[in-house]
Order: structure tokens, then sequence, then C-alpha cells
């Protein structure tokens, strides 16, 4: 038997056609219906050519004939089809004696042919009852079988030929959308998605592709406000930093803390962003809560790679926030209160459809709670203000201002600290035209840190970190799934490494230098889909850093003693370091519900948080910039992921596997002064990390059941030549096994019951391996630098929310929240203690006699079984 | 309803029975034998023979050290004839000096050698500031020390207490107590935060001996990493455990130290 291939067959079929079936000269006006799926081109020519009674002729090789394709066409004439699939599949056609010729369009001709036949529908999806723009929609024309996602603005921009076409919009916790659409110019068209009323059935609708199997982008996770409020939380305070240890691969440090690692990285290479302004310290009460509450936010981002080429500055994770824009179309108040805190927010148009404001205020209520346990506690609070108004000029150009405030005050005795979080934003959305979206942001922000050493003098150590940006970013929708974005960008940084003020003045005593750097960023991005299999993703972010006068640096010898003072003029640069992050993504898709990714990325982190703390709380944080003594820490990262979505039950699975190398990583030598220690670079040790692993997570955001089920292998080693003998050492953040369960459940149109259990290898600590005694002290001697592990950390929540009303219509809508922190009572240790003993019952002090006492291991923990109750309520 | 309300209040009122909390944790400590010499030696401005202790460290906690002994210990001052030490009792680990006075500027060498190696370790006095007067309060019907920081320089003072002599005393043991405390001029978040310590209270008449010690800047830095390691550790701001600095060579730890000490004695007496 001759084997002829498919394309051969068709050529050669067609060649046939062409020689014994007439064809009428009205061809291009006959009218037919075409639906293909998953069809090769030449099926579809060939079936054009069966319905019309026509003739092709064309090179398969030149045409592409096997390529897969959908399309779609109802009583459509040959001439529309063959134009619409001659813009898609870069051919046209002519009539030569009644045969119907395909050639492929030469490039210039293609430029000439696009502006005459394409057109660009473009606009916002807002929700339709407040008009918030919503991030991350599919906007998909289902007979091209293209789509696009909508930008950080809700914005949307599709360039397609003319033609009839239905607008397909899905949107997690949205009714599905559809709109028919006349294109015959450009037309720019703001759609409206309504809210999917709560039901109790499974019904999944399934129409386009899952952003998790179509997107390019990989190690992003996206997290809904509505899933973080319906995480059972401790104290029922909904925080979105401790929602994080549901994302495998990200771990918190402990229970009480908002410190995690990302992909075995530090905590200072987590940066987190409210609208584009990085909050340094987003814990209060040194961390049991988050300063970020998910009631002002309309979308939650979270890199743990790959990050996108605008955002930078760190080497582990983004965590980018985007604050609601406030209400347009009517008031709305809502709030809540719990043991520890009341939360109020209200929003409403300043003049409707037009302009909108949002604010937003938290404030502790526990004073009382604590003021019976210490008689010396003097303050004991902390408060939070989200704030942002909205204007929209006319239909290209729209104005956002936003700020967030926060404060934590803790005096107990003569001692005290106190930090502060402020960040402002300034943005400006313009389009130039339906394709052409640019976004200038202004932003600054500042975190300032006291720690009080004597509140009778006003005597504190103070150290800050402030920075101002200003950056410009273009998004350039070229074609459907064809988006190029670039900007740039500047930054000033001012660094105070931290110094004694005393008295009233501000006079500060300075054993440490300010430091002042700027950087100049300038990023490209270009994202394609290449065709109906492969995309790909690949940008560059160019930074430039420069540090710059008035500053003294010191340098230090090989054995890290100071041997010279280097002394800096005013407006003088003195350093710069400039980087390339390069980055790459590629993308198969296998069919409509799996695709391949594999991505390289780069990381540059300026900007380095210098404590030797273990503490799962906030300490004293200080933050200085690379110079003279700190090279820029740098990290490679290589991931490789599956993503598929199950058809029709609405579950999504990815898995991923990374491994990153990260450089001139920070450490300390032993008992290192950090703290107004004028050399304190000389206590710094640089090396390498790196960590591997793989994550899993199967997630379902839509239904009567929802949730994530994820687990992580990953491991993370540091190699310091000057500590642990020169060997490689477990990171802290190394804890192999993790485990988490996040589900959510609707019991009835009222009773909503939800629950979260994680499961956590223990952290890597330095145990002694023997002790001497000094002076009556007993002393420990440490063998291998964490040669040893806390317990394992597991812990269940459990959340019940019922709805007041039993009307849903109702204009004043409350609700009751009753979770459980820790079901099961784990005692999951925060630090494990060997120089303490044991006075009664769970009293273990230090003793102060040194002929007695006789010391026992002891487990400090937080938080067994605690249950609480929180109030909500909105009303319209 | 009124159930309901008294439900939710005692629901609310629930996590501070179960917050957090400190108790004993039965963990195996990954022990292991190091070959390390552990020297405890303090020369001070005191014309006494002065104490140089050697021993191996212990592998489970408020175990005892293993003396070092047969060691051949000597002390030099700057270029001078080094004194040997003497071990005394035999086979206890502890070197004992000629009865000499060390002084503020000198250096001291020590040296040990023992089993074909030798350790080494240098340190000099700074001047001591002399004592305030003792303070202490009245609880109840015993007393209390009041401790603070005092003077410009690092320094640690020991409380040697003993009410031996008083009618509270109803047995010769557990009539003596020592307290060291520490002011090393530095600022440190876990000391700041360090954890409570056990209240130490004694009867009137009790005889309290104080001994303050200077603290060169190395020993300084010592005394500061210990305590990192022991009184300042377990607070909310712990830092990196790491083994305490030293200034011995490779192969020992702990530390030998110059100190100038001022001492003074003072019995409690009734306080309103």
């Amino acid at each position: 038997m001759i084997w002829i291939d498919p394309r051969t067959r068709v050529f050669l079929f067609l060649l046939v056609l062409a020689t014994h079936v007439s064809v009428a000269q009205n061809v291009p006006e006959v009218k037919i219906s075409i639906s293909a799926k998953e069809k090769s081109l030449a099926d579809v020519l060939e079936e054009i050519a069966q319905k019309s009674k026509s003739r092709f002729s064309y090179n398969p090789k030149r045409i592409q004939s096997d390529q897969t394709i959908n399309y779609q066409a109802t009583n459509k004439s040959v001439n529309e089809i063959l134009v619409e699939l001659g813009n898609q599949f870069d051919f046209q056609y002519s009539l030569v004696e009644g045969q119907i010729i395909l050639k492929p369009v030469k490039k210039s001709e293609k430029s000439v042919g696009e502006s005459i036949q394409n057109v660009t529908l473009s606009g916002f999806v807002k929700d339709a009852s407040n008009g918030e723009g919503l991030i991350g929609p599919s906007v998909y024309i289902k007979a091209l079988g293209v789509g696009t996602t909508t930008n950080a603005f809700g914005f949307f921009s599709l360039t397609i030929p003319k033609g009839n076409y239905e607008v397909f919009i899905t949107f997690i916790g949205y009714k599905p959308f559809t709109k028919s659409i006349d294109l015959k110019t450009s037309i720019r068209e703001n759609m409206l998605l309504e809210e999917e009323p709560q039901v109790l059935s499974e019904i999944i609708v399934m129409g386009a592709p899952a952003p998790v199997v179509e997107e390019i982008q990989v190690s992003k996770t996206n997290l809904r406000p509505r899933t973080v409020e319906e995480r059972p939380a401790l104290f029922g305070e909904m925080d979105v930093i401790k929602s994080l240890e549901s994302v495998p691969g990200i771990k918190l440090q402990s229970d009480g803390s908002t410190f995690y690692s990302v992909r075995g990285g530090s905590r200072d290479q987590n940066l987190v962003l409210i609208d584009d302004s990085p909050i340094y310290n987003p814990s209060h009460m040194l961390g049991i809560f988050s300063t970020i509450i998910p009631d002002a936010i309309t979308d939650i981002n979270v890199y743990k790679g790959d990050m996108p080429a605008s955002i930078g500055g760190r080497l582990s994770s983004v965590l980018d926030i985007h604050t609601k824009k406030g209400n347009d179309q009517y008031l709305q108040a809502w709030g809540s209160g719990g043991l520890v805190s009341t939360k109020l927010g209200v929003e409403g148009p300043i003049k409707k459809n037009v302009s909108s404001y949002l604010l937003t205020g938290r404030f502790s209520t526990m004073r009382w709670l604590f003021q019976n346990a210490d008689e010396n506690l003097k303050e004991f609070r902390f408060h939070d203000l989200t704030g942002k108004m909205n204007f929209r000029f006319n239909s290209k150009n729209r104005m956002f201002f936003s700020f967030y405030t926060g404060s934590d005050n803790y005096f107990s005795g003569n001692n005290g600290i106190s930090w502060s979080n402020n960040a402002g934003t300034i943005r400006w959305n313009h389009l130039f035209s339906e394709r052409l979206f640019l976004n200038t942001t202004v932003s600054a922000s500042g975190y300032d840190y006291f720690l009080y050493t004597d509140v009778s003098k006003n005597q504190r150590w103070n150290s800050h970190i402030n920075n101002f940006n200003l950056k410009t970013d273009f998004s350039y929708f070229i074609k459907p799934q064809n988006e190029l974005t670039f900007g740039i960008g500047v930054n000033g940084y001012n660094f105070n490494p931290g110094n004694v003020q005393e008295g009233s003045s501000n006079t500060q005593i300075s054993n440490q230098s300010i430091r002042n750097s700027v950087e100049f960023v300038l990023y490209g991005n270009h994202e394609v889909t290449l065709n109906k299999k492969w995309g790909i993703k690949y940008g560059v972010r160019l930074s430039s850093w420069t540090n710059i006068g008035e500053a003294f640096e010191f340098t230090f010898d090989k054995n890290h003693n100071a041997i010279d003072t280097l002394a800096y003029k005013a407006g003088e640069p003195y350093i710069t370091f400039v980087k390339a992050e390069p980055r790459l993504t590629l993308h198969y898709l296998i069919n409509e519900h799996s695709s391949l990714k594999a991505s390289y990325s780069r990381n540059v982190q300026n900007a380095h948080l210098i404590s030797n703390s273990i503490s799962p709380f906030t300490s004293l944080d200080v933050w200085l910039p690379s110079s003279v003594n700190i090279k820029p820490q740098l990290s490679d990262q290589f991931t490789l992921g599956s993503y598929h979505q199950l058809a029709h039950s609405g579950f999504s699975l990815v898995a991923e596997a990374f491994y990153k190398k990260m450089y001139n990583q920070i450490d300390y030598e032993t008992h290192a002064e950090t703290l107004l220690n004028p050399f304190v670079e000389s206590e710094l040790r640089f090396g390498t990390a790196q960590a591997y692993g793989i994550e899993m997570q199967i997630k379902k955001d839509e239904g009567r059941l929802r949730g994530m089920i994820g687990y992580s292998y990953a491991r993370a080693k540091r190699h310091f030549a000057e500590l642990n003998q020169g060997k490689t050492y477990n990171a802290y953040s190394d804890r192999p096994n993790q485990i988490n369960v996040t589900l959510s459940f609707d019991v009835s149109l009222r009773w909503t019951i939800g629950m979260n259990w994680n499961y956590l290898t223990g952290s890597p600590y330095s145990s002694p391996v023997s002790f001497y005694s000094y002076n009556g002290l007993e002393v420990p001697v440490y063998g291998q630098k964490n040669n040893d592990r806390l317990p394992d950390y597991h812990r269940l929540d459990a959340a019940a929310t019922v709805k007041l009303n039993r009307n849903r219509e109702s204009k004043f809508q409350h609700s009751l929240t009753m979770s459980i922190y820790n079901v099961y009572g784990r005692k999951n240790a925060l630090y494990i203690n060997y120089n303490k003993t044991e006075l009664g019952s769970k009293d273990f002090k230090v003793p102060s006699n040194l002929l007695d006492g006789e010391r026992a291991i002891s487990q400090f923990y937080l938080f067994q079984f605690t249950p609480s109750v929180t109030y909500n309520f909105k009303w319209r | 309803m009124k159930n309901q309300i008294l439900f939710l209040v005692l629901l609310s009122l629930l996590p501070f029975l179960f917050t957090g909390c400190e108790e004993r944790i039965d963990i195996p400590l990954q022990s292991d034998v190091t070959n390390l010499l552990a020297v405890e030696g303090i020369l001070t401005n005191e014309n006494i023979n002065h104490k140089i202790k050697i021993g191996f460290p212990y592998q489970s906690m408020n175990g005892t050290s293993t003396p070092v002994s047969g060691a051949m210990v000597t002390i030099q001052e700057d270029n001078s004839t080094p004194y040997t030490l003497t071990e005394f009792p035999v086979a206890s680990g502890e070197y004992y000096t000629p009865v000499f006075r060390a002084v503020v500027g000198s250096v001291y060498t020590l040296k040990i050698q023992y089993q074909g190696k030798e350790y080494s370790a240098q340190d000099s006095s700074v001047p001591v500031e002399p004592l305030i007067e003792l303070d202490y309060k009245r609880v109840n019907d015993e007393y209390e020390l009041n401790l603070y920081p005092n003077g410009q320089s690092a320094n640690y003072i020991g409380h040697h207490i003993s009410w031996k002599n008083t009618p509270a005393c109803s047995t010769t043991d557990g009539c003596d107590g020592r307290i060291v405390y520490y002011d090393l001029k530095t600022v440190d978040v876990n000391e700041i935060y360090k954890p409570d310590k056990a209240d130490f209270l004694f009867p009137v008449g009790t005889t309290i001996v104080r001994k303050k010690h200077s603290a060169s800047a190395a020993y300084r830095a010592f005394l500061r990493s210990v305590l990192s390691e022991t009184e300042w550790h377990g607070g909310v701001f712990d830092v990196d455990r790491a083994n305490a600095t030293t200034n011995l060579s490779t192969g020992a730890i702990g530390f030998f130290a110059v100190t100038s000490v001022v001492s003074d004695t003072t019995i409690i007496v009734e306080k309103p």
C-alpha cells in the first residue's frame, strides 16, 4: 500500500475537485454554515468547498492547512468566511476562472490588509452592581477561538476581523456573560457582569479555557477576597497574609507570625504591594494579625516566581494587592465587631458612574483584655485606615488616589515598641487608542520602627525606610493573545539603619550613616500565542541602582575589621549596580483542558533586611541598600509546570517543579550586634542558597463546595564559607513536607461552614549537643547549625457563618461567624528552651539563684483551642 | 435569647483560657561527645590564689563537667616569668595560681598543655567603677534586691547571699544564694525583652557580699554571647543560636578573663 501523507491527500483531493466540480460565478455570495471544532484547516476548506459547491486551489505547505482550528459561522457568505479565516491564518483568496485560489499574505500586504479588515473591541469589564473594574475575567470570541483577560484595571482589548460575534465573558463568582456585537468599526464597550447568586447545586459553567491552563504565566496564585473571608481565622480576624499558608510553597513561620518564606527564600525577599506601594511590615500585634484585611480588596495575586517584568526588587515573591475603587452606583457601608478589633467601611459614588470613594478602618479594642493581666501595660493598640477615590474624567482618562496608614503601639513599664506603615498612590489611566493603554503611577511609602529603651526620657531607637516611586506602564494589545507591555520607572529610597533619638527633639545621635539610593528601571515584556499550541512570554527588566551621598561607608579587611572610612558629599553618586533580569516562559497547550509550561527568570534585590532574629514576631527591622559592602542579591529560578482543568467539574490541577539558586545571600556572624553598631556590615556573612521542590494543588473556586488541597515537597539549603565550618546547612525555611486543605461548603442558603488544615515539617533550629558551666550559667554548646527540628506543625481550624437575614434582598445584611482556631489544641512549638526552671504548673522562668534551680527543656506555644465570634454587617 | 448571649460571651472569653504558654517537653537532645576543653578562668586585682577551672562539656542538662586533670597550666603577665598553676584537690580540674594580683594594663596569657595539645588565651583588665549602695525592697516579710544599671562601663555584679546565721535558716543547706547582675551597656532586643527571672527572696539579717567586675571588650562580647544563650534566651525576640564566643585557641571554649573588682558587704536590715 502506498502511504500518502494527509496534506498531500488533501492537495490531491482538491485538485480532483478542481477538475470535476463546476463552480458558480457567484460563489463568494453563497451563504453557508460551518461548525469546526479541533479540525484541520484543510478539512474546513473541504467542508466549505462541499457546501458552496466550489473548488479550491492552494499549496498546503504555504497555507499550512494541517493546523488545527476552531471555527464557527452561521449563514455567512463564503466571502465573509474566507476573509475571517484569511485574517486568522494569513492568507487571501482570489477567484480565477471559477476557482478559489488561496495565497499566503505577504508581510507588506498583511499590514495593509489588517488595517482594512481588522477592528478593535475594547472596554472595561465591571461588576454590574457597583461599577468595580474586574481584574482577570476571560473575554473570549468563540467563533474565532481567541480571547484575552482584563488587566489590573479591568481593561481588555481584542483586535479581530470585522464581523458579527458572540462575546463570551467568564469570571469566578459572576454569571457567564454573552453579548452579540456587530463589529464593523472599532468600538469601546463596557461589559457589566452580574454576581452569581448563591445556589445549592454544583452547576459549573464552562466557557473559555481556564486561565490557569491558557495563560502563559507560571507560579501565580489568585486568591479571591471571598476565599480569604471564608477561611476560619484567629479571633475571627480575616487575614490576607495568613491565608497564604494555603498556597503550596509558601510557609508561614509559625502561629502568631506574618513572616513567610516562599520557595526557600528569606522573609525579606517577599514584596507586598498595595496599589503598587510597598508595605515593609504588614503586621499588627507583633504579627498575630496582618495589616491587610480583605474588605477593601478587589484582587490578590501572589507570584512565587516569574514575576511580571513591571514588578521587581525582591527575589522570592510578590503579593500584589489591588484595593477596590469604591462603589460608583450607590452608598454602601459595612463593618464587623470581634474580640480584638472593630472594622468599619463606607463607599459610594461622588458622582454616579463617574467617581467614587472608599474609606475603611480597623481599630483594636483589646487593651481592656490585657490590662488586668499586666499592670504595667500603658498602651496596647493598633489601627489601619485605607482610602481610595476614583475619577473618570472621560472615556479615555481616569484617576485613582489611594492611601494606607497603619500603626502599632505597645508600651509596658519603661519600655515600648511602635511601628507604622504609610503608603499613598496616585494613578492615571489613559487610553491612547483601543489598543494602547497607559498607567502612570506615583507612589510613596514609609516604614518607621521605634524601640523605646527609656520611655521616661523619651529615649528611643529608630529605623526607617522610605521610598518614592514614579513609573509609567504601557500595554499594547497587538492582537488577541499578543500583548506587549513596557515601561519605565524611577524609585528613590531613604534608609535609616537605626539611630538613637532622645527627648522631644528629633536630634539623632548618629553612629550609622543614613543612605539614599535612586533606581532607574526599564522593562519590556512580550506575551504572544504563536499558534494553537504554543505560546511564549519573554521580557527583561533593566535596573540601575545608585547610592548617593551624603553618606559614609566603612571598608573592612578580610577579618572584618574596619580599616577605612569613605565619606561622600551630598548629592555625590558613589556606587552603581546595573543588572538585567531576563525572563522566558514557554507554554504548550496540550488540549483545551491541559497545558505544560516552562519558565526561567532572574531577580535582583537591592534592599536588604538586616536581622539575626529568629523570632516569629516583628522585632527590630533594619533595612540597608546594596552598597560598598553588600552586593545585590540575585536569584535564578527554573520552573516546569503541568496545568489541567477537569471538564465540567470546576476543578483545576496545578503541579510545578522548581529549582532556585540564590546568590549574595546574607547571614550573620554568631551573636551579631545589629543594633547601634556602626560596623554592622562587619557582622554580615555572604553565601549562596538553593531551593528545589515540587508543588501540587487542586483548586475549586465555584460551586457549593469550594476549596484547595495542596502538597509540596521542597528543600532549602544555605552555604556560607565562614559559617558552620563552611558546611552546607538547612535554611530556617527548610520544611520539606507541606499539606494544606481549605474547604468551604454551603450547607444552606444561610449557613456556610469552612475548615482548613495545615501540616508542615518542623523548622530547623540549632539544639545543644552539650553544655558547660560558666559563672554559674549553663552554657549550651552547638554542633552543626540547624542540626535539629522543632516538632512538626499541624492545625485544624473550623468556622461557620450564618446569615441573620431571611430576606436576601434586604438592604441591611448581617451575619455571625463562629470560628475555632486549632480545633484539636495542637501545641505547636515556637521555641524550644533549655534555660528555664519550672516553678509551678506551666510557670517557667530563668533561675535567679545560680546555686539552685533544675533546668528543664520547655516549649513555648501560642493559641491552642481558640474560639471566637465575629458580627458582620453590610448596608446599602 | 439570653442564653444565646451568655453563650457568645463565654465563647468570647474562652481564648484566654487557652492561649500561649510554656510547658515541659520531652524531646531527646542530639548530644555529641566533643573533645573540647571548657575553660572558666578569672584573674582579678585581688591578692589571692586565682582559679582556672578546666573540664569537658557534659551531654545532659544540669550535669557536671568531667574534670580535665593533669594539665600543665601557666599564666604569664606580659613578658615576665610565667606562674605555674597547681591542681587542687587532685583530679578536680581546678588549678590555682600562687597568690598575686592582676593589674590594669598588663596582658595576661593563659597556656594549657593537655595530651600533647596546647591551648592559649589572652586578656587584660580595665578599671572598675565603684559600687553604689545596695538597693533592696520589702516583699511581705522578706526582701528582694533592686537591680539596675549604673556607671558607664560594662560590668557585672555577683551577689553572694547567705542567711545561715539568721533564725530563718532552719537547716544548714539551702540558706545561700548567688545572683549575678549583668550590665553590659549593649542594646539588644533579646535583652530588653528577656524572659522573666524567678523571684529570689531572703530574710532580714541576710548578709550580702557583692563583687563588681569590670569587663574588657572581649570579655563583654563573651558575656553578651553567653547571656544570649542563657538568661536572655526564651523571650519573644530570640536571636539565632550559636556558640558563645571565646578567647581560647581552637579546641577550647569558655573564657579566660582578667577583671578588676570592688566589693562590699551589706547586712539586710528591716525596712518598712
